[in-house]
């Protein structure tokens, strides 16, 4: 698949969320939106400012095909509508939180990534060995240990007994500093146990992963052919095997872009981490609608991105992709 | 010397029980400059020798000696094998497609090994790459490419190159020339024979095509079962192949000039986990006796070659030598003498078929019946597996005869007319009292099954006259079967029947002849019809035999004058 | 040796399935399963009281009344524990029944027919595969309603292209071979095709998709409960989990000793049972072929 056709495809799959967004709260029995307006139901909106926000962003009494108009329109204009809760535009939530759950996702997909690529190696090179099947039946266990249960237990252990590190949050509340390091530095201390949640959560499959395609790939012609021309091992290691294994693994990246934001959620709730992934949870839980329904397409939209962008690695990874012959 | 390997033993652990044995006691040696080839069928163990020169097997695996210029590489340590790797000892591995890291270029992985031994900086080592695959006929393009933009014959030629990069002592290939088509192959030949003349490296050829082995190699080692069965100098073993196996492997090959049928060697290759006691080839070896079910064979010289057999190789089954015979005119005039058969000399071998081809009168048929017994000579003798027929009598003389059997011509006059099916065929049993009735029932049924015959009650009631000229021949060679012999005279089987018949009955022949291992002697007047059986033809005129030679020379470049007359006048479509 | 490979273990995957005997982890899992399927059905023996039942005072410590102590409206936690065996298991089976059947129906029709009818069904299970679970599985739950069915349907729905993939794949394949086309030649019908040849071969596949995805399941439930997205009036272990997070300074006391691990325990050990017998098919699908060696 050319780069024009995939872009096309992505852009459909976008639409399609889009589509579905919109139309999913409209359609369903009960009409929740309507019973957020409706006196007598219990989702009844009191606040009448907010009420006419809602009334104005969802514009029921218009036709269909009108509201999904100024419903795309206001999605080019950043216009998400406005949350019940907080009585505060959904963009500017949003745009509030999603550098955090950037920082988190990233940091445990470098960690967890870097870490899988290693192990994953020198585990498949020693396969059989003491190490490889521990390593193996660790990472077995950590990959369906749910990801709640782990942040669980390292929130008991650092936060609640040794008291090393925070219990919740992005920064300590109020503070004030008296420089960028300082700021940097409180936000790490915060964000490491979330991020080695996360790390842990992912480096389970990731391991597996490279691992075993590795194995395979050791069992490879060109594998025996690259040890009979005498190369040293950290060569056929790292420049042969590792190189190979990186195309499943970016495949497997693309493919998996939505677990972390999976994780995320999980993880940012269990440790009031202020970023999107809470900001789903509370809203779910206060049934603010337009804060869920835009905190959904952004979280579509970055997890889209990220397929796309591995889906390029790919292309530049392995030279079979592209097409042509001498 | 520079490469010597002895007794090499490759032993793969199979999960639990005691291993495979890949290789199993191949000793060869190679001098710089010499090229030698490896040939046997897939499984027999090539791969692995080339995987145990460049020392890729998993350390335990690998017992014996393998010396280099001296040093002994058997249980080398990793570190130690990487510096010999490439820079003494190359592969040019199977090209299945795999070969070649597909993620980076073929120029690159040619320069590979030039950077990480002789520690050539990037640009020098693309250099020499550019040099190499002009030597190999590849252009700059094609090392830019990444190897699933390559044809097989180009991924071919740019693992020639990568293996030459370092200039090794010893360069192994292995099935260079396997799934290419038949233009790459040619081109890529003639490169590897250009190589091999240039001089300096020992070239090790493993395949199993026959004919890529010929032209590129000066001696070779035929290996069985992981182990050799015969070594000597090419051209010489593939003209005359001493050892069972070689020959049945030559003649299973497809040649160009071939006007022959592919055949088979009987029965299949050994389980490589269970090998056969004793020689491994018995199983499927037509001359096989008691010890080789016993023993190993030990790989011996004999006259100029290496050969492992008991027997010291294929065997002559049947000897004539300077056979006379002369005819008396009977009549009232002054007595005429007609030399039927003027000093013949031929030998037949085990498991071959020789065609005895001639005019009418040549005296082909009174040859026969001199080698069968059947007619005394008037000179010359007969021997038969070693023992003399022609001076044999009784019990001995009769068990000789039982050997070798005789179908005529004319299959009415072969048999009573007042004979049942069932009773013609049990005749020779019955002449020598083999066995209890009921037992030579059964091999009469056995016997009618074998050439295609129901051996119902019906049909065995049946007498000559109800049968046709086919079927009576079929029942003629069932009779000729039942005493087991080793070799069966053919006197024009199928001139007296029908072109559709004629055809059957000859392949019929032929499965026998191959299944059972038995030689056979077909004397004929039509050379069509015998080219696609014979390995051997004989031609005789007037008495004696004019030339002979393999079936395909024989046909395609005759030397002899009558021998083209004979091909002149060769029945032939169009 | 490090970085070697024995020429014997070049294994390749075949399309071949054959059983082998019950290996480690099959065992194992399947025990793991067995000891929660008995508490679950025997739930009303083993647990000391109804856990809606006000059995207590609330927050109370484990005593030989209660054994896990008391939640924070007074039920016993235990029972609430032993109870929630069945919301799992429940989930655990209709889930994973749910996306196999869907996944062998998409898959199954996409693989046998081929043409336009498998290209188009293949968008669809594209489509949705690009489409991110989590955040669509909460889109879900929150417009449908979070009753327990609707979390299955929605779960089913989320999980099965997966196993459409699988499963089409295995059908084309077997299509395609002698057998089934000499049969079709046999002037059969379609639907004895597929029952008497397709569907053995894709028998272990199936097998091995409802256990993955029953796992799945699980988790996904557990952790949608454990958001707040659950069916509030069934006691699964998420809720569980739930209710004991929202406690303040849980961690702080050992409260969490009894009130949260437990259930979080749990769901670990279930997952990990389908997990593992995962696994233990797995090794059924790729059997390791007969050695080779060049």
């Amino acid at each position: 698949m050319g780069t024009g056709h995939r872009t096309l495809v992505y852009l459909l799959t976008f639409w399609v969320i889009l589509t579905l967004n919109f139309l999913l709260p409209r359609l369903l029995p009960g009409d929740p939106l309507a019973a957020l307006l409706d006196p007598s139901s219990s989702d009844y909106v009191y606040d009448p400012d907010v009420r006419a926000a809602l009334a104005a962003y969802y514009g029921l009494d218009r036709p269909l095909p009108e509201q999904y108009g100024r419903y795309l329109l206001g999605i080019l204009t950043s216009d998400l509508g406005r949350s019940i809760r907080l009585n505060r535009p959904v963009a500017e939530l949003v745009v509030g939180r999603l550098p955090w759950t950037l920082l988190l996702v990233g940091t445990a997909l470098l960690f967890s990534s870097a870490l899988a690529l290693l192990t994953g190696t020198e585990s498949a090179w020693r396969r059989g060995s003491w190490a490889d099947r521990g390593l193996v039946s660790a990472s077995i266990l950590l990959a369906n240990v749910p990801v709640y249960f782990v942040g669980m237990m390292l929130l008991l252990l650092f936060g609640a007994r040794l008291r090393w590190l925070p219990l919740a949050g992005g920064r300590t509340p109020f503070a004030r500093y008296p420089s960028a390091l300082a700021a940097a530095l409180d936000i790490g201390r915060h964000l490491i146990l979330p991020a080695l949640t996360l790390t842990l959560a992912m480096l389970g499959a990731k391991f597996l992963l490279v691992r075993n395609a590795t194995v395979n790939i050791l069992g490879e012609d060109f594998m025996l052919v690259a040890r009979a021309k005498g190369l040293p091992e950290g060569r056929l290691k790292w420049g042969h095997a590792l190189r190979n294994a990186l195309l499943p693994f970016v495949a497997h990246l693309a493919a998996h872009a939505g677990m972390a934001v999976t994780g995320a959620v999980f993880i940012e709730t269990l440790f009031s981490y202020p970023g999107m992934g809470r900001l789903i949870f509370e809203s779910v839980t206060a049934r603010d609608y337009p804060v869920i329904q835009g905190a959904f397409l952004v979280v579509s939209a970055v997890v889209l991105t990220a397929n796309f962008l591995a889906d390029l690695i790919s292309l530049r990874l392995d030279p079979r992709l592209r097409e042509g012959k001498v | 010397m520079m490469l010597m390997v002895q007794d090499l033993r490759v032993t793969f652990p199979l999960d639990g029980k005691t291993g495979l044995r890949a290789v199993d006691g191949v000793s060869f040696d190679l001098a710089p400059g010499t090229s030698l080839g490896i040939v046997g069928e897939t499984g027999a163990g090539k791969t692995t020798i080339a995987r145990a020169l460049l020392g890729l097997h998993p350390p335990g695996c690998v017992q014996g000696s393998i010396r280099l210029d001296g040093r002994e590489l058997v249980g080398l340590s990793e570190e130690a094998w990487r510096a010999i790797r490439w820079r003494r000892i190359a592969l040019v591995p199977q090209s299945v497609g795999t070969a070649l890291d597909p993620v980076y270029r073929v120029g690159d992985q040619i320069a590979e090994p030039l950077r990480y031994h002789l520690g050539l900086s990037p640009a020098e080592a693309w250099g020499r790459s550019l040099e190499l695959a002009r030597r190999v006929g590849l252009e700059p393009r094609h090392l830019r490419a990444y190897p699933h933009q390559l044809s097989g014959g180009e991924k071919q030629r740019a693992l020639l190159a990568m293996a030459l990069s370092c200039a090794p002592d010893v360069l192994v290939l292995d099935e260079p020339t396997s799934g290419q088509d038949m233009l790459s192959r040619a081109r890529l030949l003639g490169l590897l024979d250009a190589l091999r003349r240039e001089g300096g490296m020992g070239l090790l050829v493993i395949s199993h095509d026959l004919a890529v082995v010929a032209r590129l190699t000066e001696r070779v080692a035929v290996l069985y079962a992981g182990q050799l069965v015969e070594v000597g100098p090419t051209a010489e073993v593939f003209q005359d192949p001493r050892h069972p196996y070689t020959w049945g492997l030559l003649h299973a090959y497809p040649d160009m000039s071939t006007a022959r049928d592919l055949r088979g060697i009987r029965g299949a290759p050994p389980d490589p986990a269970n090998p056969p006691p004793g020689c491994r080839f018995h199983p499927r070896c037509t001359q096989a006796i008691d010890r080789c079910r016993r023993e190993e064979p030990p790989l011996r010289e004999i006259g100029g070659r290496w050969i492992a057999c008991h027997l010291g190789g294929l065997q002559t089954l049947l000897r004539a030598e300077g056979l006379r015979k002369t005819f008396s005119v009977d009549g009232g005039e002054p007595e005429e003498r007609v030399e039927a058969v003027r000093e013949a000399t031929l030998d037949i071998r085990e498991g071959e078929v020789v065609a005895l081809v001639g005019e009418t009168g040549s005296g082909k048929t009174t040859l026969g019946q001199m080698l069968v017994g059947l007619l005394p000579p008037d000179g010359g003798r007969v021997v038969l597996e070693g023992r003399e027929l022609t001076a044999a009598r009784g019990k001995e003389r009769r068990a000789m005869m039982s050997r070798i059997q005789l179908i005529p011509q004319d299959p009415f006059d072969a048999v009573s007319p007042r004979l049942t099916v069932a009773e013609m065929v049990r005749e020779p049993l019955d002449i020598q009292g083999i066995g209890t009735p009921e037992e030579r029932e059964a091999k009469v049924r056995q016997a009618l099954r074998t050439v295609g015959l129901p051996a119902s009650p019906d049909f065995l009631a049946r007498r000559a006259h109800e049968l046709s000229g086919g079927q009576l021949q079929r029942v003629v060679l069932a009779r000729a079967l039942v005493l087991e012999p080793k070799l069966i005279v053919a006197d024009e089987p199928v001139s007296m029947l029908d072109p559709s018949e004629q055809a059957r009955v000859i392949n019929l022949l032929k499965e026998i002849q191959t299944e059972r291992g038995l030689a056979l002697l077909l004397i004929s007047h039509d050379l069509a019809l015998v080219r696609k059986i014979a390995d051997r033809i004989l031609v005789m005129h007037r008495g004696q035999i004019v030339e002979e030679g393999p079936g395909n020379r024989i046909v395609t470049r005759p030397e002899h004058e009558h021998t083209r007359m004979l091909l002149e006048a060769a029945p032939r479509l169009g | 040796m490090p970085g070697t490979f024995s020429p014997l273990e070049g294994e390749r995957l075949s399309g071949n399935f054959h059983m082998r005997p019950l290996n480690g982890e099959l065992g194992f899992g399947l025990i793991l399963l067995a000891l929660c399927s008995v508490v679950a059905v025997l739930a009303p023996v083993l647990a000391p009281y109804d856990p809606r039942a006000f059995s207590g005072q609330p927050l109370e410590r484990p005593s030989r009344a209660h054994p896990l102590g008391t939640n924070d409206v007074g039920q016993d936690i235990l029972s609430e524990l032993i109870y929630g065996a069945r919301v799992s298991l429940t989930v655990a089976l209709a889930a994973g029944a749910g996306t196999v059947l869907l996944g062998l129906l998409v898959g199954g029709m996409a693989g046998y027919a081929g043409g336009w009818l498998d290209q188009a069904l293949m968008r669809l299970v594209d489509g949705m595969l690009s489409l991110p679970r989590l955040p669509l599985l909460i889109l879900f739950a929150t417009f449908l309603g979070s009753g327990l069915p609707q979390t299955i349907a929605v779960i089913s729905f989320l999980f099965w292209p997966t196993t459409a993939r699988v499963v089409r794949a295995q059908v084309q394949s077997v299509r395609q071979r002698g057998y089934v086309r000499m049969a079709r030649q046999f002037g059969a019908s379609h639907l004895y095709v597929f029952l008497r040849h397709i569907l053995p071969a894709i028998g272990p596949l199936i097998a091995y998709g409802l256990v993955t995805s029953a796992g799945q399941a699980v988790a996904m439930e557990a952790g949608l409960a454990f958001l707040g997205l659950g069916d509030p009036l069934v006691q699964s272990w998420g809720l569980m989990m739930r209710f004991a997070l929202n406690l303040p300074g849980l961690f702080l006391t050992d409260r969490w000793l009894w009130w949260l691990l437990p259930p979080a325990l749990c769901v670990t050990l279930l997952i990990l049972a389908l997990a593992l017998m995962g696994i233990g098919l797995e090794q059924n699908l790729n059997p390791r072929l007969a050695r080779r060696w060049r």
